[in-house]
């Protein structure tokens, strides 16, 4: 046993690189699934109406959508500027 | 394009006269009822507008010897036709064509054509708006094809297909005529579709799924595996396929 | 201006991403800029095979409908930077393409893209039907088996006849024939079909031969296009097929059965 070991190179296991890859993906893809279709032109839209009001970056708001057993929540997060003394 | 005519010297020849054959349609009239001809006339031109219109017409009177022309000849103008004579007169109404400036014609002024000179009708019978053919025969190309026939594609030809790659399996040509394929047959043709049981299949390599001829039609497991891969013919015989080689 | 090229097949399963991967990847190396393009909406493939599931924000839908810019949506390739991936949109259906859209993105690529190979997704419905409507170029990717050829010949049919080129009568798309999965034990003892039989059937010019290899799973297990393990004869395959295209003259290898000595044994590629 030792000989032939000792010739084979060992090649990285793959099959466990895969599953690793898959599971990530899966378990993002299945979130990414019971999301409403709104949301990205919802989030667009917050954007643009905060916008009227406030300097606000591109990515500072974000729309997430929840879901439980028991309910559906829409949590929104608006991040605003740092306050500049005058 | 005009050249000035000062340029051209006075003796070189302006023109010249040449024999030549044309086809003209004839209406050929039955009878002298100048308000029924008129009738069916306008009738008929309706059916095929673009066909009549502007077109050349000699008018054969033998039968309608009674019948006025300048009215007739009214009518067929009125028509869109342009009458270029006038055949089989009376006298009277051989003068009255000379009158009307249009030619009398006598069996001398005949072309030699092979055109049966009969009722005009127009060419096809069926109430299509635009027939394109005229009462002349329609020579049908032969559809020639150089790149190999791929599955799912279907080739159809009004005359002979000639197929100058392979037929791929699950590929269809089909011709009212004949079909040659100078390569492997995989695919299926058909032959003499409209009926035509006179027409053969060449084949370099016959290895079809179905060959057919005129409707009488023979599968991939009824034909014999010597026929592959070296040239056949095949043609119809008493509503049986006869493959023989070439 | 660009040289679009479709990889297609007609047949499922036969190798079309693994194709696509390992073409732009090989082309993008000689230097040329290239982009690989996932047509199969809904079920996305390419960026797994690439190993860039994990950086997909905007996909192809996305710039079609205006949602995003092409530079948003592209992902450049960590280990060639001529190299970048256009993913298809999971969510949507197929229905997000349309011939306008796609037309519209390619022609922007066109400006800044050497090559362009589009990933077809197997049938010869919409998808199929618009990744190869604006190709040049054609890689049929065929396996040594009844269905696929049957299937790409099929898929050659609609090449010839529904591209751009063919409905303008401009030159067709040049077409090659990549049969993938050949095993010539097999074809040796006649229980498998060998290349002189498919391009019979076929009539194409052949492009080359990939061999049946283990190594093609671990490099998708990976998210490596296979044609960077230098070890692998699928991987040299594909290089080969690469230079080739490039119009340099490569015999044919992994045709014949190679002659594998003592060593060649123990380490089964």
């Amino acid at each position: 046993m030792s000989l032939l070991n000792y010739f084979k190179t060992s090649k990285p296991k793959t099959a466990a690189l895969a599953k690793e890859r898959l599971q990530i993906l899966i378990a993002h893809e299945k979130s990414m699934q019971n999301q409403p279709s709104y949301l990205p032109e919802l989030q667009k839209d917050l954007l643009a109406v905060i916008q009227k009001y406030i300097e606000v970056d591109q990515d500072a708001v974000s729309v997430v959508f929840d879901s439980d057993d028991d309910q559906e929540t829409l949590e929104l997060n608006i991040i605003l500027p740092e306050h500049q003394h005058t | 394009m005009s050249i000035d005519p000062q340029l051209i010297p006075s003796d070189t020849p302006a023109f010249e006269f040449k024999s030549s054959t044309i086809t003209v349609p004839v209406l050929n009239l039955f009878h002298s009822e100048i308000s029924i001809i008129t009738e069916q006339l306008q009738a008929k031109v309706q059916l095929a507008p673009e066909f009549f219109t502007h077109s050349a017409i000699l008018i054969d009177v033998q039968a309608a010897q009674e019948l006025d022309l300048t009215t007739l000849i009214e009518v067929i103008r009125g028509a869109g036709m342009h009458p270029i004579g006038v055949r089989g007169g009376s006298s009277a109404q051989q003068a009255m064509a000379k009158e009307l400036a249009l030619s009398v014609m006598t069996s001398q002024h005949e072309p030699p054509a092979t055109e049966p000179e009969g009722a005009i009708k127009p060419v096809p019978e069926t109430t299509e708006d635009k027939p394109t053919q005229t009462p002349t025969a329609t020579i049908i190309e032969t559809v020639t094809i150089e790149h190999p026939i791929r599955s799912g594609q279907r080739i159809y030809a009004k005359g002979d297909l000639v197929v100058l790659a392979q037929v791929s399996a699950g590929a269809e040509i089909m011709a009212e005529g004949n079909i040659h394929i100078y390569g492997t047959l995989r695919g299926r043709a058909l032959a003499g579709v409209l009926g035509n049981e006179n027409v053969r299949i060449f084949c370099s390599d016959l290895q079809a799924e179905l060959i057919s001829i005129a409707g009488n039609y023979r599968v991939s497991e009824d034909i014999d595996d010597s026929a592959r891969a070296t040239p056949v013919q095949i043609h119809l015989n008493k509503q049986a396929l006869i493959i023989k080689h070439i | 201006m660009a040289r679009i090229i479709v990889v297609t097949s007609g047949k499922g399963g036969v190798g079309k991403t693994t194709t696509s991967a390992a073409i732009a990847m090989g082309l993008a190396k000689k230097g040329h800029k290239t982009a690989v393009i996932d047509f199969d909406v809904g079920l996305r493939n390419l960026d797994l095979i690439m190993g860039c599931e994990r950086r997909v924000v905007y996909d192809f839908v996305n710039v079609i409908n205006g949602e995003a810019t092409l530079n948003q949506a592209l992902i450049k390739d960590k280990r060639c930077n001529q190299l970048f991936i256009l993913p298809a949109s999971q969510t949507r259906d197929k229905d997000a393409l349309t011939k306008e859209g796609v037309g519209k993105v390619l022609e922007e690529l066109s400006k800044t893209f050497k090559y362009i190979v589009c990933d077809s997704p197997a049938g010869i419905e919409r998808g199929a039907n618009l990744a190869m409507y604006f190709a040049d170029d054609a890689f049929v990717v065929t396996n040594p088996e009844v269905s696929s050829v049957r299937d790409s010949d099929r898929m050659l049919g609609i090449l010839a006849s529904k591209s751009k080129r063919a409905e303008s009568g401009d030159e067709p798309i040049k077409e090659y024939l990549l049969l993938s999965r050949y095993d010539p034990k097999r074809v040796k003892l006649g229980a498998m079909l060998s290349v002189e039989d498919v391009q019979e059937i076929l009539s194409l010019h052949l492009l080359g031969v990939i061999p049946e290899s283990e190594s093609v799973l671990n490099a998708s297990n990976s998210g490596t296009p296979i044609i960077l393990d230098e070890d692998s004869d699928a991987g040299q395959a594909y290089s080969d097929v690469v230079a080739r295209y490039l119009g340099e003259e490569v015999e044919h290898r992994f045709i014949e059965e190679a002659k594998k000595g003592l060593f060649g044994r123990l380490f089964r590629n």
